[in-house]
């Protein structure tokens, strides 16, 4: 178990408008803790090991209790007793869970007494029970009864899932409060997106049976849509945009593909695999370490899986030493080494690895992760040029290994947090932090909201899952402006602002505002018509233009053939026409000859589908008439 | 809150054929269903409008209410503390460049930005100063900047001032010998300088008056009457000498002590230091006493106040001299009293020196009896041991 202070602190006296919450990822691997700062941030914490990413693991050792990555060690010699992946059992029957999954850490069994429920059995030793209470007729000596034995006892203890996550919850908040010096009100806990409604409840018991109140069980997406888009928006993004999340745990991926529309955020679609994470990237680097073992020791040793009792302990040793290859290989450029001490027979190990050959054997996942993405956006209707911004999740995310290979199916203007070098150091796009920062910030909006009224309730009551308030329509076309032109190059004849992009959640209002060109004419007329366009990706394929410098190839030999490739460009058509606008100016100012004046139009798409558009002229002297058209709805 | 999104683009001018057209009758398309995940601001946004069926320009006014009571609340709370007073003060060069190992001579009120309160200054108030001062030169923050970025010779120094200033013991030694007012003492006026002024009666409060309030704070009992104004009567300014004239200091000046060397073993050594700084505390000691008594008597010398009260008391007597001398009917009866009164207590006196005459006389008298008794006593034992021998 971890250290315990010796000695409390009284809480120092503040008055503070910041509500003591608490953002927790819960992840089935690992978990995190993200606090509230004064300058209301979120801010990822470090248990009293030091940990951000504290592994979801408890062990028992006689009397002791480990718990996060000091569990995890137990696993080299003490892996019956020790429990990991416990989470994706939450609200399950023991029925549903498959017997034949391969478990390195105690093993799942049934619950002698409450039927269809998965448990766990550990060995603990039981505190000596006390001497017999000596009262003035029953003094030890005087007792017939047998002196009770004075040694701790060794017994097994049952364990249900439920009691294990509630240990563990329990554990993560006094974390915080130590950190924060203040008892904690309220969670907000991560859930994946495919929990089922049991799982959530069970989650939510056990958390209240660890003393926690819930504030949401919030979907994974929607914390990392919390952090990307509170703060300023990201260079080269606007608030309307289309994110792909990859989350890259260490047991699964989970693809999501998001749509953000000024903070609103929803899920286009989605597509999570069991079999792609940060674990299997672990089994090929252990492959890579065994075999250079047994080269250079001649050791044989068989990993992935084990068979052997050494075997299995040196491959459980390989997978505590791997975490810190993997984050020296994320974090610098450089080399990373791998050192066991008696990895098995006696001969240490170490080894070293380049992000070149890190790379290549981790190749096939990375590859598995692009094609899963893919498949992500052609299910969601969409081409990956469609995709403004990708937001990684979970340490293995953290390779940029992994944003190399993806990013060459994306257009070159794809904000990654790697494009942004907000990675490492807690930056805003650091993956591992992400969603316990995001729960977090949730958090504080959900401890700030008031319970006074029966409407202020309702707007709490929103935030539950699957509340009716999340039922929301969107447009399915982007609806636009266009400033038609003399001449115009493209084809849709003029300048094309788009306004309410698709997929916009409605009811939605849009307001741009931009400088209008009145020509020379004193005419100062202004007008647009407005249209629902069609976007699509061209895709051509041109043959590479052949560089200046190279040699001429001369007659007669083989011409190389040439290659192609592919150029995607995003495309805009007309589809049909809405309405239109028109008016003269009347706040056009000159400026060499030639009129121009500022414009704010605002588009406006009700719930029913109705839209009104309204422009107005921005003057020196302040606003100008509104004009405004309206469409009804369908 | 109603974002505007700023475009950098600027639509050419219209065609002059461009006529606006006219509305097809068209819709927006179909809308389609989707799921919002309830989660950050806008989703909260989104549900208040739809709950409270606000539109967007209500919302607006809505959000920015909300916005103003959380400013509030927050500003309340946290972002403006109460510094009690503190202040901000100038740090001009030369305090900056103080060194820290001639700490003894620096001014600790001025290296904490405490020069406008000095020993009126809290123990809240020295805190929150030192706090103030560490936030601004703490040498981590100036780990980045230009020019001697190692230079931590002030943070030093503040935290040598706030060590002392936060000891009672040593915080009313520097009091003791603060330099700050080393000058001010120097320039208490002369007799001569307020004989010679003007208006000598005005000169006199206005130069003295902050002379003992100045004085004041070395005194053990506490409060210390003031110089008060020309009009208090005779009792008060009395008591004010009285008070002045039995003043009991704490001031103390060990500070000025020179170091005794620690590092030396001679004991001999230590304990000659030892003697003279304590030779030379009981010396200042006995000075500052000397000189306060100087202010006093120079105060008291040229204070127009025992002036109009020798003068009221010598009217009043000389007003009683002219009543005797004058018209008896005019002696009203409580002077007749008086008078009575005092000569009853002049006979009574007489009467008690008599009796003191008459007690003496018996007490010689006895004197005399035992002495003759003693001496016819004498004489019958000398008489006695003639007889025997």
């Amino acid at each position: 178990m971890a250290a315990q202070p010796n000695g409390t602190a009284d809480a120092p006296i503040e008055v503070s408008a910041i509500p003591t919450v608490v953002g927790i990822n819960f992840g089935n691997s690992y978990a995190s803790i993200a606090v509230l700062t004064k300058e209301g941030t979120a801010d990822c914490i470090a248990n009293e090991d030091g940990e951000r990413q504290i592994a979801c693991a408890i062990a028992f050792q006689g009397e002791e209790l480990y718990i996060g990555n000091q569990a995890k060690h137990q696993l080299v010699k003490n892996a019956q007793n020790t429990i990991t992946g416990f989470r994706n059992l939450l609200g399950k029957k023991f029925s549903e869970i498959p017997s034949n999954a391969l478990s390195i850490s105690a093993p799942v069994i049934q619950h002698p007494e409450i039927p269809d429920e998965p448990a766990y059995k550990v060995k603990v030793l039981q505190a000596a029970p006390s001497p017999l209470p000596s009262t003035a007729t029953n003094t030890p000596a005087a007792s017939k009864v047998a002196t009770p034995q004075s040694e701790p006892v060794p017994v097994d203890r049952i364990l249900t899932v439920s009691e294990v996550t509630s240990i563990f919850l329990k554990s993560l908040i006094k974390s915080a409060e130590d950190f924060l010096g203040k008892k904690v009100q309220g969670a907000v806990i991560t859930v994946p997106g495919w929990f089922e409604q049991v799982q959530k409840d069970a989650l939510e018991k056990a958390a209240n049976d660890a003393g926690i109140t819930v504030l949401q069980l919030l979907e994974e997406a929607g914390a990392a849509a919390v952090t990307t888009t509170s703060g300023p928006e990201p260079e080269g993004l606007s608030a309307d945009r289309t994110q792909l999340l990859v989350d890259l745990g260490a047991s699964a991926i989970s693809l999501t593909l998001l749509s953000i529309r000024q903070g609103l955020a929803f899920s286009l679609a989605t597509v999570s695999d069991h079999s792609v994470g940060g674990d299997a990237i672990d089994d090929k680097l252990i492959k890579h370490f065994a075999k250079e073992f047994t080269k250079k020791t001649k050791v044989p040793l068989t990993v992935c899986p084990a068979t052997d009792a050494q075997d299995k302990r040196a491959e459980a040793k390989l997978r505590l030493a791997l975490e810190h290859t993997k984050r020296t290989i994320s974090a610098s450029p450089g080399a990373a080494t791998c050192s066991v001490e008696s990895l098995k027979d006696g001969y240490d190990f170490t080894g070293t690895i380049t992000r070149l050959r890190f790379d290549m054997e981790v190749r096939s996942i990375y590859d598995r992760v692009y094609e899963k993405v893919k498949e992500l956006v052609s299910a969601a209707g969409l081409d990956l040029y469609d995709v403004d911004e990708i937001v990684y999740v979970g340490g293995s995310a953290s390779l940029p290994g992994l944003d190399e290979t993806l990013s060459q199916g994306f257009p070159e203007t794809i904000v990654t947090p790697f494009t942004q070098g907000t990675v490492v150091g807690g930056g805003i796009g650091d993956p591992t932090t992400i969603l316990a920062r995001g729960c977090a910030l949730q958090a504080k909006i959900l401890a700030q909201l008031g319970e006074g009224t029966e409407v202020e309730r309702e707007v709490k009551a929103s935030f539950a899952h699957g509340h009716q308030y999340t039922q929301a329509k969107a447009t399915s076309k982007t609806i636009g402006l266009l400033f038609p032109e003399e001449g115009a190059e493209s084809a849709l004849g003029g300048q094309w602002i788009p306004a309410v992009l698709k997929e916009t959640p409605v009811p939605a209002r849009r307001i741009v505002a931009f400088n209008v060109d009145l020509g020379e004419s004193e005419e100062k007329r202004v007008g647009f018509e407005v249209w629902e366009a069609k976007e699509g990706v061209k895709i051509e394929k041109v043959k590479l233009p052949k560089l200046e410098d190279e040699e001429p190839v001369p007659e007669g030999e083989e011409e190389e053939e040439e290659e192609e490739e592919e150029v995607k460009e995003k495309t805009v058509e007309k589809e049909s026409l809405l309405t239109s606008l028109s008016f003269t100016a009347q706040h056009a100012t000159k400026k060499d000859g030639r009129w121009t004046t500022r414009l704010e139009v605002t588009t406006i798409v009700r719930e029913d589908g109705a839209l009104e558009v309204s422009a107005v002229e921005v003057g020196a002297s302040g606003k100008g008439e509104k004009n405004v058209v309206t469409v009804p709805a369908a | 809150m109603a974002t505007v999104v700023e475009l950098p683009v600027v639509p050419p001018p219209l065609p002059a054929s461009w006529a606006p057209p006219a509305a097809s009758g068209k819709s927006v398309s179909p809308l389609v269903e989707r799921k919002l995940l309830p989660a950050g601001q806008a989703y909260l946004a989104h549900v208040q409008r739809a709950v409270h069926n606000l539109s967007f320009e209500e919302h607006d006014k809505h959000a920015e209410q909300e916005q103003k009571r959380l400013a509030a609340l927050n500003g309340a709370g946290s972002s403006v503390e109460d510094d009690l007073g503190v202040g901000e003060e100038e740090e001009p060069e030369e305090l900056l460049s103080l060194d820290p190992k001639e700490w003894k001579k620096q001014d600790h009120y001025a290296v904490l930005g405490l020069s406008h309160l000095r020993y009126k200054a809290t123990e809240e108030q020295i805190k929150i100063a030192h706090r103030k001062k560490v936030l601004k030169h703490h040498p981590d923050k100036k780990a980045g900047a230009v020019g001697d970025s190692n230079d931590d010779a002030f943070f030093k120094c503040i935290q040598k001032a706030f060590e002392v200033l936060t000891n009672p013991e040593r915080r009313r030694q520097f009091d003791s010998v603060d330099p700050y007012y080393d000058l001010l003492e120097a320039d208490v006026p002369s007799q001569s300088q307020v004989t010679k002024h003007k208006n000598p009666e005005k000169y006199f409060f206005t130069s003295f008056g902050p002379v003992f309030e100045r004085e004041a704070r070395f005194s053990k009992k506490q409060p210390v009457p003031m110089l008060g104004s020309y009009d208090d009567p005779k009792e008060t300014v009395e008591a004010f000498y009285d008070f002045w004239y039995n003043f009991d200091s704490w001031r103390s000046f060990e500070y000025l002590d020179k170091e005794v060397n620690e590092g030396s073993d001679n004991r001999d050594d230590k304990r000659y230091t030892e003697k003279k700084n304590k030779s030379e505390r009981a010396r200042r000691k006995k000075e500052d006493t000397a000189r306060l008594r100087g202010i006093v008597d120079t105060a008291l010398a040229v204070d127009p106040r025992i002036k109009r009260i020798r003068q009221e008391e010598k009217e009043a007597r000389e007003a009683k001299k002219r009543n005797k001398g004058g018209v008896n009917g005019s002696v009203d009866a409580k002077q007749k009293a008086e008078e009575e009164k005092r000569k009853a207590e002049e006979e009574a006196k007489k009467k008690e020196e008599e009796e003191k005459i008459a007690r003496a006389e018996a007490k010689k008298a006895k004197a005399a009896a035992a002495n003759a008794a003693k001496k016819a006593r004498r004489q019958a034992r000398a008489a006695e041991e003639g007889a025997t021998a």
